[in-house]
């Protein structure tokens, strides 16, 4: 036998575990769903139930108001990050012991903990809300509105992120920043010429992670979340489970997975043309 | 090599993808172990059966007292307990029972299931619970006949319980006692009454159903006609328009304990809830000692909670030892004690102390039996009420 042959032969065997695992719990169920969604509950098959998802006013402001929820996650959560681990990279003191060492306690927290206790805090005669009392701060309504699943969002995804980021910056070569600084580059521009570009890739796979956490969140959004409109998540629960409507219920968890999948095609053609280069 | 290495990163997104597909995953087979068909006499290795129950947090501590107490007196029996917690999926339990008889797979593993009016009757139309008698459960004859013969001795009323009105008495003096005046009182104190989602527990639910049904004839509570739904509008209007008057404008938290922690940080005064978990909680001072209970006319609804022995079951003698136990006076005393339910067996079989507990009480409550309409109540609320 070749030796090529041979290693296609090894890489394959290797591969299989994890393609067969990907197969029976994601693939299948994934094509179950389809078709699933397809059936119109009267027998026969059609696109009803997709229309259902754009046509009735519930599921309508669901999806848009997921998307809008998600969207404003990932935007504050990669800005907080991002500003951690730069903070972190470049500046040392206290300061950032402090935060280094201390900014990963949210991940050890379990979620149905971290949700209730910012229930305590934040509720309407919560702590915080005690604490302004006297200086005369009344806070908005933060727990059963969008706010408070951004917030719960920010608790749970900022740790990791900043994990991810802080590895990417970690490994960009001091001697690059520190010549570009000898010839005199300002510090924006060390940002978007060197930093930025150095670390697109793993800032491109922590949008990824935060995205497709907050999308399909659950226990926060609901449990923190107004009654309408609802995260995506909630919103497939009690469709399936409360109304009993498979159908319409699989019909939501492929619409969640396309937006995912959306998103997952730029990171996989980014990750494409990155072995193109290194071809 | 190069190209496996993108089939790896192609995979590890699609694993990725696949935690969205989670919400939706059906539900696995509980244990598959096989035990010993039930002969206790003949076999000395204890018989486990199955029992699968559903409710808040009070019903999995009672079981959690009741079974081992079972057990420490019957060593030729293990029960092994399955808590599914209310409004995530407890349907699907009965769907499971009922897909295992058509499949002929037997009892599926549930022998023993607890459950409301509603799913006692869907299982009696198809045949799913086994009759009981007092033979194999003695201690039968100290439940009231009438009810028994409401569910044609197909299920156990092992404890009631009933929503009630829920009011803090350091604010409110004089509680409504009638729907109307309750209705009024919530327009009059805006954002200081509130109801939990009711696809997500009873005592929402309850308010819901009750002022929907206020101007119905009495038979529609009774009725599971989709016709009914006709009925309903007047009554969405009613809670459509109650919306920018209860808590926060038009918020339902999540959860029979949702509206109880806000009535507990003093953020509303009178919210619908069960009396059962309204006594534990003020027993546990989990609740301020001026809440108080009140139930109005027409009622809540309220009524009893079944037990129901899977008819494939093959462990029913086992089954049947743990229901007379359930219904002695010792583990019905604990029953009142832990739970603040009331008693499933006729009261002068208990104490003197409980039947004084209970005088007043447990009067004044109405069983609804809608059936399936209950599901369509839920989604039209989410969509006429919820999200108007």
């Amino acid at each position: 036998m070749r030796k090529e042959v041979k290693q296609a032969i090894v890489g394959l065997i290797m591969v299989s575990p994890a393609f067969l695992l990907l197969l029976f719990t994601v693939v299948i169920p994934i094509i179950q769903s389809f078709v699933t969604s397809l059936g119109n509950g009267s027998g026969g098959y059609d696109l009803s139930r997709y229309q259902n998802l754009f046509t009735d006013k519930g599921l309508r402001s669901n999806i848009l108001f997921t998307i809008k929820v998600t969207l404003l996650s990932c935007v504050l959560v990669l800005l907080v990050s991002y500003s951690l681990a730069l903070y972190m990279r470049f500046s040392s003191g206290k300061l950032v012991e402090l935060i280094r060492k201390s900014y990963m306690i949210p991940l050890f927290i379990p979620g149905v903990i971290a949700t209730y206790g910012l229930m305590n805090l934040l509720g309407n005669n919560g702590w915080l809300a005690r604490l302004l009392l006297p200086v005369g701060i009344t806070l908005p309504r933060i727990i059963f509105d969008e706010k408070g699943i951004i917030i719960a969002n920010l608790w749970f995804n900022i740790p990791f992120a900043t994990m991810l980021l802080s590895s990417a910056l970690a490994s960009i070569p001091a001697s690059v920043i520190e010549s570009a600084r000898d010839i005199g580059a300002s510090k924006l521009r060390i940002f978007f010429r060197f930093i930025f570009p150095l670390s697109y890739k793993t800032f491109l796979v922590a949008v990824t992670f935060v995205f497709m956490g907050v999308i399909g969140s659950f226990t926060a959004p609901f449990l923190l979340g107004a009654n309408s409109p609802q995260m995506l998540g909630v919103s497939m629960q009690q469709v399936f489970s409360v109304f009993q409507e498979r159908e319409q219920a699989a019909a939501m968890a492929v619409f969640s997975f396309l937006l995912c999948s959306f998103l997952g095609f730029f990171y996989i053609r980014s990750m494409a043309k990155e072995d193109q280069l290194n071809d | 090599m190069i190209r496996l290495n993108k089939m790896v990163k192609m995979l590890t997104v699609l694993a990725l993808t696949a935690t969205v597909m989670a919400g939706c995953g059906s539900k696995d087979n509980a244990g598959t172990e096989v035990n010993p068909a039930a002969s206790p006499a003949a076999s000395t290795k204890p018989v486990e059966f199955q029992f699968y129950f559903t409710g808040s947090q009070n019903v999995k501590d009672l079981w959690d007292t009741l079974v081992p107490m079972f057990e420490k007196q019957n060593s030729n029996v293990k029960v092994k307990t399955v808590y599914i917690p209310s409004g995530t999926g407890a349907d699907s339990t009965y769907d499971r029972i009922l897909a295992a008889k058509k499949a002929g797979k037997g009892s599926g593993d549930i022998d023993l299931y607890e459950d409301g009016i509603n799913v006692v009757n869907q299982g009696t139309k198809e045949d799913v619970w086994s009759p009981l008698d007092a033979q194999g459960i003695p201690n039968l004859n100290n439940i009231d006949s009438n009810t028994m013969n409401d569910v044609a001795n197909m299920a156990v009323p092992y404890r009631s319980s009933a929503v009630v009105l829920a009011y803090d008495s350091s604010k409110v003096a004089a509680p409504p006692t009638t729907l109307d005046a309750l209705l009024d009182w919530i327009k009059q104190h805006p954002g200081k009454f509130a109801y939990n989602d009711p696809s997500t527990g009873g005592s929402g639910s309850s308010f819901v159903t009750t002022v929907l049904y206020k101007d119905l004839p009495d038979a529609d509570i009774h009725n599971s006609d989709p016709a009914v739904m006709e009925k309903w509008s007047s009554g969405f209007n009613t809670l459509k328009d109650l919306g920018k008057y209860v808590y926060g404008n038009g918020i339902y938290p999540k959860k029979n304990q949702g509206t109880l922690d806000l009535l507990a940080n003093g953020e509303v005064e009178i919210i619908p809830a069960w009396s059962d978990m309204v006594l534990q909680q003020l027993g546990q001072n989990l609740l301020p000692d001026t809440v108080k209970l009140q139930q109005i006319t027409p009622g809540f609804n309220g009524g009893p909670t079944y037990l129901m022995v899977n008819k494939l079951s093959e462990k029913k003698d086992a089954v049947n030892q743990f229901l007379n136990f359930v219904l002695s006076p010792e583990a019905q005393a604990v029953i009142v004690d832990k739970m603040n339910g009331f008693p499933g067996i006729k009261l002068s079989n208990m104490s003197q102390d409980m039947q004084d507990k209970f005088k007043g009480v447990a009067e004044g409550f109405r069983t609804f039996n809608i059936g399936d309409l209950s599901n369509e109540i839920n989604k039209r609320w989410q969509s006429d009420v919820a999200a108007q």
